[in-house]
C-alpha cells in the first residue's frame, strides 16, 4: 500500500472537452440555479417574490436552450446524439440508462428538467397574461407546488452533476476530488442569484425581492468559497494541487474569486439584519451600470471557475 | 553463412560482431532469441553503438569502428595463451601443423612480399615448405602455422586490445572467458557478422580474424557454430552465387585474366592443386568440369573441344572493375555510358559528390528501376547546376521483385522460389525481358552491320521459348544444367564432365531443378516436424533447396571427430554409421561412404590442404589478419605507427592524380560510422508512407557527453562534415554512443543512418549520408570503407 | 494455433524483455486495419509515433537508460522497448463510462468499440487510465485496438502478434498465456534478471488485463499505473454525488433562510427613478 503522501499516478489522455463543454456547464448551472431559486421563492417566499420567481423561470428556460445545442455540437458525430438515449447495438438495442455513468444519467436529467423548465416558463407567461395556454392551469395550486419542488430538485442536479461527470474519470485533478459537483452547484446558484438580482430592475413589481436575493447571493458566495477551499484541499494528497492552481490557471482562479467579491464583500461591508420580521439588508439603490457590473463580475467568475477546472486538468 | 538461420538456435554463445540483426535482420533474429529463450544461450554484441540488438544482448561491447582485428586478435591470443583451443580439432582439421616457408616475415607492420611501387603484396610469397609437392606437416617446427600464429598474436594483449579498441580490459577478459569456454567439444559459439565487418579497408581480414578464432575453438562445421554472414537484400546471396561481383563467374569460378590463352592457362592460374596426399581438393580437381559445363551452357554448339569450348569468347578484364573502379573510370572520363539496374549509385556512394561528378561525365545513363531514384534524377541533387549536366538519362521502368516470380537465395544458402505477389504496373517490364530484348537488338545490329568481334555475341545461346521474353523458370533450368547426351537435367554437380557433354549455368546450383521438378518450391516445413525434420536438428531437407547439394551446414565433416563421432552427441551434424557404412544426418560435406581412419580423406574437402586455413595466401593483404587503422583514423596504429593503415588498399584519387580526399583528426576530430535503421530499407522505402511515418527525417546520433560540450539537445539541427561533404540534419542525443579512451586519447563516435535522399515522400530530407564517406575500399574486395571515417560536428 | 473459439478469453502476453523495437506490430496493425497513419513528424529519433491514438493502435515505446560509460550488459535493462496496446481490462474504465453502450465485451472477452454506435462523446478517453483511445476526427468516433475482432472471427491471430518476429507479442487464450508468462518470468529470475516482473496477469490491476505484460522496470516507467493507482472512474460516483447533495442542502437552507416571509417594503423611496 503506497503511503498517502505518494502522488496519484495519472497517465490518462485528455478528452479534449473545450469550449462547447465549458459553455454547456455554464448554461446548465444558470438554468438549474435559476429554476431552484425561482421555485424556492414561490414555495417559501413572500407573495411579493412571485414576479421575481417568474423572472427566474424565464432565465432558467432561456439558459437551457443552448444546452442541447452545445452538447450536440461537441460530439464527434452530432447526428448520433440520440445514441445517448437509445442503444443501437445490433441485437442488443434498447433504452440507455447507466446509473453509474454520470453522462448517461445527466442526459436524462437534462431531458426531464427540460420539460419542467419549459412548462414553468410557459406557466409564467400565462400568469403574466402574455399568452393563453389552458393546460398549464394544472400548475396552479397543489400540483403546481409539487411540480415546482421536483423541478427544483432536478435543477439542483443539472447545475451540479457536470462536476460529478468530470470526477468520474481517470483525469488528474477531476478524479482526485469529490468536491466538484458541489462546487459547480453552488457557483451555479450564486451566478443565478446575481443575474436575477440584476434583472429585477427590468420588472417594476419585482423590486421587492431585491433584499432576499441579495442575501441569497451573499450566502451562496460564502458557500462557494468554502467549496473552492475544500476542492483545493482534496487535491493535495493526490499531488495535483499545483496542476489545478499553477500558472496560467491561477489567473482564472483570480477571476473566479473576484466573482465572489460582490457577495462576500457586501456581507462583510453591511452585513444583514435579522429581525423578527425577517432578514433584511439595506439595499441602496445602485446605478444600472453598477449592478450590471456586479452581476457581470459574478457571472464571469462562474465561467472562469469552470474554465480553470476544465482546462487545467486536460492541458497541464 | 556456413550454417543457416534456424541453426543459430543450437548455439551456446552468440557473438555478434559488425552486425545489428535486431534492426537489419529482425526476422532472422528470432533464431538468436530462440537460442536465448530455449537454451539460455548468452549473446554478446560488439558494436560502436548500443543498438536495438545490444538492448537484448547479455553483453554490449563498445568498440571503436574498424578495430575488430585487434579484438579478435586479442581473443585468439587469449585462447592460445590459455590453451583453450580445441586441440584435437585443430591438429586434425586445420593447417596448424603445416610448416611455412622460411621467407615468411612480418616486420614493423609489413609482411614479406610487399611491392612499394604497386603497393601490393605478391601473395605467392606466403607458402608452405613442401616436399614432393605436398606441404610439410610438423607441429613442433618453430615455423609451423600454429607457432607463427602464437608469435603473431602475442602482441594482442588485453592492454593492447584496450589501447586500440577502447574496450576496457576487464570487460574484454569477461568476454574472452565466455568465448574461451566454447573451445570445449560440448560447447559451441556462432559468430554472426555482416557489413559492420566488410565495410572497411581491412574488411576481409576482419572477417578472417573471426574465422581463425572459430577454427581454433573447433566451432567450424558444427551445428550452432560457424561463420554466419547475414546477407543484404533478400537475394544478395543469389546475386553473389551468380557472379554479381566482377572478379568471378557463376559458382565462384575465377574470371579469366589477360594472357590466358586457353583453359590450361586459366586452370593453372585458378584451380588449386592438392597440398596433402589425402586431401580431396574437390574444387581444384573438378574446376575444369565446372568451367567447361558453364561454357557449354553459354555458347552451346559453338563451344567445342577444338576451340577450347569458346574460352576466347569470355572477357578477360585487364583492370579491376569493382564498384569504386567503375566510377573512377567515369571520373577519368574513360566511360561513355552506364546501366544501373536495381542500384542507386548516387545514394550508395561512397563519396556521393564524386559519384555525382562521375555521372555527369557520362554521355548517357540508363536506370532500370521501379522508382525514380537519386541516380535517375541525379541532376536534381542539391548543389548541382542541372544546366551544366550533359548526360542523357534514360529511365526503363522495371518491375519490382514483388511483381515477379523467381527464386531468392537467403543468407543460409536456401534457394526459395517465390510467386508473383502483384501484377506489374504501367509500362514496367521484367529486368530479364528488358535485358533480353536489349541483347537481341544488339545481336541483330551486329548481324546487319558486323563490327569488332561479333562472334562472342552471336554464339551466346538464348534457349528460351521467346528469346526476348525468357521465363525465370526456363532460366532456372538453364542454371541447373543438363546432360547433352540424355537431354535430361542433372541432379548433382558430381555428374558434370569436362568433355563438353554437360552444361551448368552455375555448378553450385546443379541439382536444384532436376527432372523431378523445381526443388526450390518444396515446402515440407514445421507443419509436421516429426516427418519433415527427421534428425530433429532443424535441417528440414525437403524445405526448398540449399546449395551445395541441399547441404544445410557446410564443412559438416568437422562436426564429428576423426572417428566420425559427433563432438557433441546432442548436436549432431553428421555421424559415421558403421553398420550402414555411410555418413548419416545432414548431407555430408564429404565423400558419402568414406570410412573414418588414418588414411581417410581430410575434412575440408574444398581446400587444397584438406583442412581449414589458419594461414592463407588467398587474401591480398597478409597471410594472418593484422590490425590496421582505417584510412581516416583519429590515432596512429599503436602496433606499428609507421605502417598505420593497410599498405595494400588502392587509393583511387591519388592513383588517378586527382589528389586524395582524406581528412585528418585535426580538422575532423570525430570518428563516424554509417548504418541502417529497422524502419527503412536503404532508399527504396522512402516511397512507403507507413515507413516514412516511422522514420520521417534524416538524423545523426551524437554522444550525450559530446552534445553537452557543444550545447546540442535532442532534435537540434547540426552540421556534420567530412573532407568530402556535409549533412545538415537533426541530432539524436544519446548515451548509447559514448566516448572511448583510445591510446590515452578521448575519442567520440558519431552515428550516421544512411536512408535519406532527394527523392521519395519526404523530399525535404535530401541529405546523402555518403557525401561523407571515403572513396577507398578493401585491399582484396575493394568494398568501400563506409564504416570508419572522420567528421566534424557543429551546432547550427 | 488451435481454433479460436468464442466464449473463451483471448489476449496478449507482451514480453518486453525480447522486444527489439522493430515496429512491425505498428505497421501490421495499420495495414490490416487500413489506418493511413498520421502526418510524418520527427519525435525523438527512435519513437516518432509518440502515443497510442486513433491511427496507432500499437505503439512501441522506447525508454533510454543507457549510461554514458561503456554499457556492458544490455539484457533488456538499459534500453527498454515496449509495444503498448489496449489492455482489454477485465474491469474496463472506458466501458464503464460509455453512455451509448458502444463499448462492449465481445465473445472473445475483448473490449470493443462499435464504430457505428459510438457518437464521439469522448467520455471513454477521459476514463481510460492507459491513454489508449483517441477520437478519429474524420470518422467522428473513438478508436482503439479491436483485438482484431474481425480476424478472430475468421480464426486468425491478430495482425500485430502475427508480425512480431521475436514473439514479444504472444496471442492466445488468457489462461494459457498466464502460465507461459509465469514460466518466462521465473526463467528470467533464474538467469539473474531480477528486475523482470509481470503486470496485469493477476487481478491486482483492473481485475486482470487480458493484454498483460512482462516489464523490466517499475510500471510507472512505462506509464502504467501500479496496483494501488489502478482505479476505476466509478469510484467517484458516491463521493461526487454526496458532495453535491451536501452542497445542495446547504444551498437550499441558505435560500430558505434568505427568503423568509417578511414585512415590506424594504426599498428606500426613489429607487425606481433611475429606470
Ligand atoms: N532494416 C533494414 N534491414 C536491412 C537493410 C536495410 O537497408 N534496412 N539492408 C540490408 C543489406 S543490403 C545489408 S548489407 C544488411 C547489413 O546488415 P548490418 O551489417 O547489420 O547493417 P549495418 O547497420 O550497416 O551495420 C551493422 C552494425 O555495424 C556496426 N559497426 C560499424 N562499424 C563497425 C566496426 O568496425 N565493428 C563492429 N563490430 N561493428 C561496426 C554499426 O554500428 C551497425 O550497428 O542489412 C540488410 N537488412
Ligand atoms: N554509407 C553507407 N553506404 C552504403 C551502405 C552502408 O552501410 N553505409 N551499405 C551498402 C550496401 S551493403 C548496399 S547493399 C547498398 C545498397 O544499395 P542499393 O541496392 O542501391 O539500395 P536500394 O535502395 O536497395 O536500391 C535498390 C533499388 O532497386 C530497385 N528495385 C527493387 N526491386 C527491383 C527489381 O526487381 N528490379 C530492378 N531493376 N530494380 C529493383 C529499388 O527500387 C531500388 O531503387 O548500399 C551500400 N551503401
Ligand atoms: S523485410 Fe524481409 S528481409 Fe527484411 S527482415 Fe523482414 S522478412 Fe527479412
Ligand atoms: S485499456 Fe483503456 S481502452 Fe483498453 S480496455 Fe482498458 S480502459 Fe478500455
Ligand atoms: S466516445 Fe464513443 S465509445 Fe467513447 S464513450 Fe463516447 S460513445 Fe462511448
Ligand atoms: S490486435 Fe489488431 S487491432 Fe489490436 S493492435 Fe494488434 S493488430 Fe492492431
Ligand atoms: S513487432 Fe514485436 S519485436 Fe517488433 S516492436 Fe513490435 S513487439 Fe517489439
Ligand atoms: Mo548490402
Amino acid at each position: 500500500m503506497t503511503a498517502l503522501a505518494e502522488p496519484a499516478q495519472h497517465f490518462a489522455g485528455s478528452p479534449d472537452w473545450t469550449w462547447y463543454i465549458l459553455f454547456y456547464f455554464f448554461c446548465a448551472g444558470l438554468s438549474g440555479g435559476s429554476y431552484v431559486i425561482a421555485s424556492l421563492m414561490r414555495l417559501r417566499g413572500d407573495p411579493a417574490d412571485e414576479p421575481a420567481a417568474r423572472i427566474g423561470y424565464h432565465v432558467s428556460f432561456l439558459a437551457l436552450l443552448p444546452c442541447p445545442v452545445l452538447l450536440i455540437l461537441d460530439l464527434g458525430s452530432p447526428l448520433r446524439f440520440w445514441h445517448m438515449m437509445w442503444n443501437t447495438t445490433p441485437g442488443d438495442g434498447g433504452l440507455n440508462f447507466f446509473y453509474w455513468s454520470p453522462m448517461s444519467v445527466g442526459v436524462w436529467a437534462l431531458l426531464v428538467f427540460g420539460v419542467f423548465a419549459t412548462a414553468s416558463f410557459v406557466h409564467a407567461l400565462v400568469l403574466d397574461g402574455r399568452i393563453r395556454f389552458p393546460l398549464v392551469g394544472l400548475l396552479d395550486g397543489g400540483f403546481g407546488t409539487v411540480f415546482a419542488a421536483v423541478g427544483a430538485l432536478l435543477g439542483l442536479f443539472v447545475a451540479g452533476y457536470t462536476g460529478v461527470l468530470l470526477a468520474v474519470s481517470n483525469q488528474p485533478v477531476w478524479s482526485d476530488t469529490w468536491a466538484l459537483g458541489g462546487l459547480f452547484l453552488v457557483s451555479g446558484l450564486s451566478g443565478s442569484a446575481a443575474l436575477l438580482l440584476y434583472l429585477l430592475r427590468y420588472r417594476a413589481d419585482a423590486a421587492a425581492s431585491a433584499g432576499p436575493l441579495t442575501v441569497s447571493e451573499r450566502l451562496y458566495a460564502v458557500l462557494e468559497l468554502l467549496l473552492i477551499v475544500i476542492f483545493a484541499i482534496t487535491l493535495m494528497p493526490a499531488g495535483t494541487f499545483g496542476q489545478a492552481f499553477g500558472m496560467p490557471w491561477a489567473l482564472l482562479w483570480l477571476v473566479a474569486l473576484a466573482g465572489l467579491v460582490p457577495g462576500i464583500g457586501g456581507l462583510l461591508g453591511s452585513g444583514l439584519a435579522v429581525t423578527p420580521e425577517g432578514v433584511t439588508v439595506p439595499v441602496q439603490s445602485v446605478s444600472a451600470a453598477r449592478s450590471a457590473a456586479a452581476a457581470g463580475l459574478v457571472l464571469v467568475g462562474v465561467l472562469a471557475l469552470r474554465a480553470a477546472v476544465i482546462f487545467s486538468a486536460q492541458y497541464p | 553463412m556456413t550454417n543457416h538461420w534456424r541453426d543459430i538456435r543450437h548455439a551456446d554463445l552468440i557473438l555478434i560482431n559488425g552486425a545489428n540483426p535486431a534492426e537489419a535482420h529482425p526476422v532472422g533474429f528470432r533464431w538468436m532469441m530462440r537460442a536465448k529463450l530455449e537454451r539460455g544461450a548468452k549473446m554478446i554484441h560488439t558494436d560502436p553503438r548500443f543498438t536495438r540488438t545490444s538492448a537484448v544482448s547479455d553483453h554490449h561491447v563498445r568498440i571503436r569502428t574498424g578495430t575488430d582485428v585487434a579484438f579478435f586478435g586479442g581473443l585468439i591470443n587469449y585462447v592460445l595463451q590459455n590453451e583453450l583451443y580445441h586441440k584435437e580439432y585443430v591438429d586434425w582439421a586445420t593447417n596448424a601443423g603445416h610448416v611455412v616457408s622460411a621467407d615468411y616475415a612480418f616486420t614493423d607492420g609489413l609482411f614479406n612480399g610487399f611491392n612499394a611501387q604497386t603497393s601490393a603484396y605478391n601473395t605467392a610469397a606466403w607458402a608452405y615448405e613442401t616436399d614432393g609437392g605436398f606441404a610439410k606437416v610438423d607441429p613442433a617446427n618453430p615455423r609451423s602455422v600454429l607457432n607463427l600464429m602464437r608469435e603473431h598474436y602475442k602482441r594482442y594483449t588485453p592492454e593492447m586490445v584496450e589501447r586500440i579498441t577502447g574496450i576496457p580490459r576487464e570487460q574484454f577478459l569477461e568476454v574472452a572467458k565466455l568465448v574461451g569456454e566454447t573451445g570445449r567439444p560440448d560447447k559451441v559459439m556462432t559468430i554472426v557478422y555482416a557489413v559492420g565487418l566488410t565495410h572497411h579497408t581491412t574488411g576481409v581480414q576482419l572477417i578472417r580474424s573471426a574465422a581463425l578464432l572459430q577454427l581454433l575453438l573447433g566451432n567450424m562445421g558444427r551445428p550452432g557454430g560457424g561463420m554466419n554472414a547475414e546477407r543484404g537484400h533478400a537475394n544478395i546471396q543469389g546475386n553473389t552465387d551468380h557472379a554479381i561481383s566482377w572478379e568471378i563467374l557463376p559458382g565462384y569460378l575465377r574470371i579469366p585474366a589477360p594472357g590466358q590463352k586457353n583453359l590450361a592457362d586459366y586452370l593453372a592460374a585458378s584451380a588449386t592443386r592438392k597440398l596433402r596426399p589425402n586431401s580431396v581438393n574437390f574444387f581444384g580437381e573438378n574446376y575444369r568440369k565446372f568451367m567447361v559445363s558453364l561454357l557449354k551452357a553459354w555458347y552451346g554448339d559453338a563451344a567445342t573441344p577444338a576451340n577450347e569450348f569458346a574460352f576466347d569468347y569470355l572477357p578477360k578484364p585487364a583492370a579491376n572493375s569493382s564498384w569504386i573502379s567503375i566510377f573512377d573510370q567515369a571520373l577519368r572520363g574513360k566511360m561513355e555510358g552506364l546501366i544501373l539496374s536495381g542500384m542507386t549509385a548516387t545514394s550508395i556512394g561512397p563519396d556521393s559528390n564524386q559519384v555525382l561528378q562521375a555521372l555527369s561525365n557520362l554521355k548517357w545513363l540508363c536506370v532500370m528501376d521501379p522508382f525514380n531514384t537519386t541516380s535517375s534524377e541525379f541532376w536534381k541533387a542539391p548543389g548541382i547546376d542541372a544546366a551544366s549536366v550533359q548526360t542523357e538519362v534514360f529511365m526503363l521502368p522495371a518491375t519490382h521483385w514483388i511483381e515477379k516470380d523467381g527464386s531468392f537465395t537467403n543468407s543460409g544458402r536456401w534457394v526459395q522460389w517465390k510467386e508473383q505477389v502483384l501484377p506489374p504496373e504501367g509500362e514496367a517490364r521484367h529486368d530479364h525481358w528488358l535485358l533480353a530484348e536489349l541483347f537481341d537488338r544488339v545481336k541483330q545490329l551486329y548481324a546487319q552491320q558486323g563490327g569488332k568481334f561479333p562472334d562472342a555475341l552471336k554464339a551466346l545461346t538464348m534457349p528460351y521459348r521467346d528469346a526476348r521474353r525468357p521465363e525465370l523458370d526456363e532460366i532456372a533450368q538453364e542454371i541447373n544444367g543438363k546432360s547433352l547426351t540424355t537431354g535430361k537435367r542433372l541432379d548433382t554437380f558430381a555428374a558434370l564432365l569436362d568433355d563438353g557433354t554437360t552444361t551448368a549455368g552455375d555448378w553450385i546450383y546443379t541439382g536444384h531443378y532436376p527432372e523431378t521438378g523445381n526443388l526450390a518450391k518444396r515446402r515440407a516445413g514445421i507443419a509436421d516436424p516429426a516427418k519433415n525434420d527427421p534428425t530433429g536438428m532443424g535441417f528440414y531437407p525437403n524445405w526448398a533447396w540449399s546449395w551445395p547439394l541441399n547441404r544445410r551446414v557446410m564443412y559438416n565433416r568437422a562436426s564429428a571427430d576423426t572417428q566420425g563421432r559427433p563432438w557433441d552427441p546432442k548436436r549432431v551434424g553428421i555421424a559415421w554409421d558403421a553398420a550402414a557404412n555411410k555418413w548419416v544426418g545432414d548431407v555430408p560435406d564429404y565423400p558419402a561412404t568414406a570410412a573414418p581412419g588414418p588414411t581417410a580423406p581430410l575434412p575440408f574437402i574444398m581446400t587444397a590442404e584438406g583442412t581449414g586455413r589458419l594461414f592463407s595466401n588467398g587474401v591480398a593483404d597478409g597471410p594472418f589478419p593484422e590490425h590496421y587503422e582505417p584510412v581516416e583514423s583519429p590515432v596512429d596504429n599503436p602496433l606499428h605507427p609507421n605502417v598505420s593503415t593497410t599498405p595494400a588498399a588502392f587509393r583511387y584519387d591519388e592513383k588517378a592524380g586527382r589528389g586524395n580526399r582524406f581528412g585528418t583528426a585535426r580538422e575532423f576530430p570525430y570518428v563516424a560510422t554509417s548504418y541502417r535503421l529497422t524502419e527503412h530499407e536503404h532508399y527504396v522505402t522512402q516511397n512507403v508512407e507507413h515507413l516514412v511515418q516511422l522514420q520521417p527525417e534524416a538524423f545523426v546520433e551524437v554522444p550525450a557527453e559530446l552534445a553537452r560540450e557543444k550545447g546540442i539537445v535532442n532534435g537540434d539541427h547540426v552540421r556534420v562534415s567530412s573532407k568530402r561533404g556535409k549533412l545538415e540534419v537533426r541530432a539524436v542525443v544519446t548515451s548509447r554512443l559514448g566516448a572511448l579512451m583510445i591510446d590515452g586519447k578521448k575519442v567520440y563516435q558519431i552515428g550516421i543512418p544512411i536512408h535519406w535522399g532527394f527523392v521519395g515522400i519526404n523530399t525535404g530530407q535530401h541529405w546523402l549520408a555518403n557525401a561523407l564517406t571515403p572513396f577507398v575500399g578493401d585491399a582484396s574486395s575493394r568494398t568501400p570503407e563506409f564504416k570508419s571515417f572522420l567528421v566534424n560536428l557543429e551546432k547550427i | 494455433m488451435a481454433e479460436i473459439t468464442p466464449g473463451r478469453a483471448y489476449g496478449f502476453f507482451t514480453d518486453t524483455s525480447v522486444c527489439i523495437g522493430c515496429k512491425a506490430c505498428e505497421v501490421a496493425c495499420k495495414q490490416w486495419n487500413q489506418l493511413p497513419g498520421n502526418e510524418p513528424v520527427f519525435g525523438d529519433g527512435y519513437d516518432n509515433t509518440g502515443t497510442l491514438d486513433a491511427q496507432n493502435w500499437r505503439h512501441v515505446a522506447f525508454i533510454d537508460n543507457v549510461p554514458d560509460q561503456t554499457a556492458g550488459p544490455g539484457a533488456g535493462k538499459a534500453w527498454l522497448m515496449m509495444s503498448d496496446v489496449c489492455k482489454h481490462c477485465q474491469q474496463a474504465s472506458c466501458l464503464e463510462v460509455c453512455p451509448t453502450g458502444a463499448i462492449i465485451r465481445t465473445e472473445f472477452d475483448s473490449v470493443y468499440i462499435q464504430p457505428d454506435v459510438c457518437n464521439g462523446c469522448r467520455d471513454c478517453i477521459a476514463a481510460c487510465p492507459y491513454d489508449v483511445i483517441e477520437m478519429d476526427k474524420a470518422k467522428g468516433v473513438a478508436q482503439k485496438c479491436t483485438l482484431c475482432y474481425d480476424r478472430l472471427q475468421g480464426n486468425l491471430e491478430p495482425a500485430c502478434a502475427k508480425a512480431c518476429p521475436t514473439d514479444s507479442i504472444q496471442f492466445g487464450p488468457v489462461d494459457e498465456l498466464r502460465a507461459a508468462a509465469q514460466q518466462r518470468v521465473s526463467d528470467l529470475h533464474d538467469q539473474g534478471v531480477t528486475q523482470a516482473r509481470l503486470y496485469g496477469q493477476d487481478d491486482s490491476v483492473y481485475g486482470g488485463l487480458n493484454a498483460f505484460f512482462l516489464l523490466m522496470d517499475e510500471p510507472q516507467a512505462y506509464r502504467l499505473p501500479d496496483a494501488d493507482n489502478a482505479v476505476l472512474p466509478s469510484r467517484n460516483n458516491a463521493g461526487g454525488y454526496l458532495g453535491m447533495a451536501g452542497a445542495a442542502v446547504l444551498g437550499v437552507l441558505a435560500s430558505l433562510f434568505a427568503l423568509r416571509r417578511r414585512r415590506e417594503p424594504a426599498v428606500e423611496p426613489g429607487a425606481g427613478d433611475e429606470r
